[in-house]
């Protein structure tokens, strides 16, 4: 996750992928989702879908919280696809939406970076709301 | 009564419900009132050791029962209780 404040990244906060190590129950994705993953071996799961470790995740959001700043960016990388939201990527935002409200968080941008070529991976950033996904543009300083 | 939300991929278990209300004193009272009404709830929530999976939040409010007495967190009347898969994706 990036945080920072009024648009600008500050801070990177490494959140643990799970999804390989928690074989079963994976309470994210719909049935038919956890049955597909559950077919594979753990190496392919994690290759395909991730799953932040809910502890690093609410540890993030606590420091966050108490350097005032916000979440601004989700990013994951896609090994073997382009840099744009898969369904599931839209879904799990778009579910997302009514947790955050909740949690009194900010809207997130998602920034995907593809490792599709390797010598040359590409990144871009997206907004995702109510199943809508709108590219962003943004710069590196 | 407690207030708790219902993430989306648990409302197979509670027949749609976003939202439920139930008498519970301390989380876990309150997974294994959920999981009488809701079966297997529990399982999707908690590992076979009885304690919350790592792809789950459950936040009291606004914090993180992790951070304040665990499953022991107790609960009061009006309190609002939010089960949260952690955040996800695919490329797929």
């Amino acid at each position: 996750m990036l945080a920072g404040k009024d648009g600008r990244v500050t801070h990177h906060y490494k959140i643990a992928n799970i999804v390989a190590t928690e074989g079963t129950h994976l309470a994210n994705f719909d049935e038919a989702k956890f049955a597909h993953l559950q077919t594979l071996s753990p190496e392919e799961r994690a290759d395909i879908a991730f799953v932040m470790d809910a502890r690093d995740m609410s540890l993030a959001l606590k420091d966050m919280r108490r350097q005032g700043l916000e979440l601004q960016v989700i990013y994951h990388s896609h090994p073997h696809s382009p840099a744009r939201p898969s369904l599931t990527d839209i879904k799990i935002a778009t579910e997302f939406e009514a947790t955050r409200v909740v949690l009194n968080l900010p809207e997130p941008l998602h920034l995907i970076i593809s490792l599709e070529k390797k010598d040359a991976p590409a990144t871009a950033v997206f907004r995702i709301v109510n199943g809508t996904v709108t590219p962003v543009s943004y710069q590196t300083l | 009564m407690v207030k708790v939300r219902i993430p989306t991929p648990l409302r197979t278990l509670t027949g749609g419900k976003s939202e439920v209300e139930t008498p519970a004193s301390d989380i876990q009272s309150l997974i294994e009132s959920l999981n009488g009404r809701f079966p297997g709830l529990k399982d999707r929530v908690c590992d076979n050791k009885g304690e919350i999976r790592r792809f789950v939040n459950i936040y009291l409010n606004e914090e993180d029962i992790r951070f304040l007495k665990g499953k022991h967190t107790p609960l009061k009347d009006g309190d609002e209780v939010s089960i949260v898969p952690a955040i996800a994706g695919g490329t797929q």
